[in-house]
């Protein structure tokens, strides 16, 4: 169709004097939209209440299975991102971020008539699935295209879009509250229609993302810039094809990485509030813990941010060897801080911001360490097989700390002890992502794309 | 046929930063607040001979 064809990568490239600066704001357009899919929990209560409206009522969904929506959601985050990825590559970021954008207003459409019918398996099918493709493709869509634009500061400009999806969720959950309360009625809790306003409020702001990014012309560079004379051989000049990337030991060392920071970092998102309450009993009740979780958030944000900047400087394997050895000390010194040791609730918060914030700043670097290991030419697609790895830590963060949290508890530790048995395993899986990340090298010759092209600023994909 | 060669213009760069920025600092803002919650003493009970007269 020729209206959809200005969606093609060729009608994408920027003209000369294009700025640069105009295509961070589109990346977080996009990633503001979609990371609204971590604030899903605020919609739970009320959907349990469909029928009961004020409590709920016989024949109104469990929250066990209302809980399923956001799994779903999240599997097909990475089943998207991983699938599609090297289609991205080919047809661009902005027929990339335009059909993430209809994936993700239909998976609201379509839970709205799931909510009016009082069908879960719409919700499932709509948010969980087809809006599910729409976080993966919205997730991976702006990277590549950020690191082609900032070749001088990778890190920074992945950063600033990863940060937005943390961003997401502090205005996706508000945002709900604020649309229930005034759809609310004396017969129905509002949840339908603000899944209608949202699915629009959200198309119309990603649509801005839409038409705002470009793709750089072959050849652009930075003005002033130039590529770094002294060669760095953790930086590669080469590019190496998504499907032979995913037989490199850098990719699965890579992978190991991730997969540890980020179930590390569930540790402590998964019980932030109980694990404060219970090391701190009486100093701490509910409505405190609550705000300790909304600092936790900022940090997480703010993490991404600035972590990825600071490998910019000091470079991508020294930034996670800090996340791992910090990481690590400071998880065994958590359970230290409580009311039987040192009592210090402000060393315990100092202790979890600086580690929430490793999080973050984990998912925000690994796209330009990827991009130092296998170039720029398919880095979005290697991006999007990497997250399998945080699918997999989705799993396996909460099951490895509830199991773990039971475990001791049924064999006699207290509550808080039981947390320190978990903190320990959570430092020694930060030290397994510290032997992966030591093992990481330059990717062998033999994996390089044969086609002649370099790893250039501009070089636009195919 | 003729490039466009035109600069991006700071307004329009700038219009771009707001676009997002105002809804994402007002999350910040909405979450800042709930985090202040952590720094409130907790809810103790008063004793009824303390308790404020009426």
């Amino acid at each position: 169709m020729a209206l959809l064809s200005f969606l093609d990568r060729e009608r994408s490239i920027a003209h000369p004097g294009y700025s640069r600066w105009l295509v961070p704001p589109a990346a977080l357009a996009i990633h503001l939209a979609i990371g609204q899919a971590y604030a899903f929990s605020v919609f739970k209560i009320p959907l349990s209440q469909l029928i009961g409206v004020s409590k709920p009522a016989s024949g109104d969904w469990k929250q066990t299975q209302i809980a399923w929506i956001f799994s779903c959601a999240i599997v097909m985050l990475g089943l998207s991102a991983a699938t599609f990825g090297k289609w991205l590559e080919g047809a661009g970021p902005r027929k990339a971020m335009f059909v993430s954008a209809v994936c993700f207003a239909l998976g609201f459409y379509i839970s709205y008539f799931g909510v009016i019918s009082h069908q879960l398996w719409l919700l499932y099918s709509g948010y969980g699935f087809v809006g599910g493709i729409g976080l993966g493709l919205g997730y991976i869509s702006p990277v590549s295209t950020l690191i082609k634009w900032f070749p001088d500061r990778p890190g920074l400009a992945t950063g600033m879009a990863i940060m937005g999806f943390g961003g997401g969720a502090m205005i996706g959950a508000p945002l709900s509250i604020k649309l229930m309360a005034f759809y609310k009625s004396a017969g129905g809790v509002g949840v339908g229609k603000t899944f209608l306003t949202m699915g629009t409020i959200y198309f119309i702001f990603m649509m801005f993302g839409v038409f705002t990014i470009r793709v750089p012309r072959d050849g652009w560079k930075p003005e002033g810039w130039t590529a770094p004379a002294k060669h760095n051989a953790m930086i590669t000049t080469h590019n190496v094809e998504v499907n032979t990337a995913f037989g490199t030991p850098q990719f699965w060392l890579l992978w190991v990485v991730l997969c540890t920071n980020v179930t590390a970092g569930i540790g402590i998102i998964e019980q932030a509030s109980p694990m404060i309450q219970e090391f701190f009993k009486g100093a701490i009740g509910p409505v405190a813990a609550g705000g300790f979780v909304g600092l936790l958030s900022l940090f997480n944000m703010g993490g991404r941010f600035f972590w990825s900047s600071v490998s910019d400087y000091i470079g991508r394997k020294p930034t996670y060897f800090i996340f791992f050895v910090l990481g690590a000390t400071l998880y065994f010194l958590l359970p230290k801080t409580g009311a039987d040791h040192l009592n210090s609730i402000a060393l315990f918060v100092g202790i979890a911001v600086v580690l929430i914030s490793m999080y973050g700043g984990g998912f925000a670097t690994i796209p330009a360490y990827l991009r130092d290991m296998f170039g720029t030419h398919h880095v979005s697609a290697i991006h999007g097989r990497l997250l399998t790895a945080w699918s997999t830590a989705g799993v396996l963060g909460p099951v490895l700390v509830n199991y773990l949290r039971e475990y001791e508890l049924a064999h006699g530790a207290d509550k808080s002890s039981a947390y320190q048995t978990v903190l320990h395993v959570m430092a020694g899986l930060l030290v397994v992502g510290f032997v992966a990340n030591l093992l990481v090298r330059p990717v062998a010759e033999k994996y390089w794309m044969q086609d002649g092209s370099v790893a250039t600023a501009g070089s636009g994909g195919h | 046929m003729s490039e466009n060669t035109k600069k991006s213009s700071p307004a329009m760069i700038l219009a771009a930063w707001v676009l997002v920025g105002v809804p994402l600092a007002w999350g910040v803002y909405n979450t800042l607040l709930n985090s202040m919650k952590l720094f409130q003493p907790p809810a103790t009970s008063v004793p009824a001979s303390s308790a404020p007269a009426k």
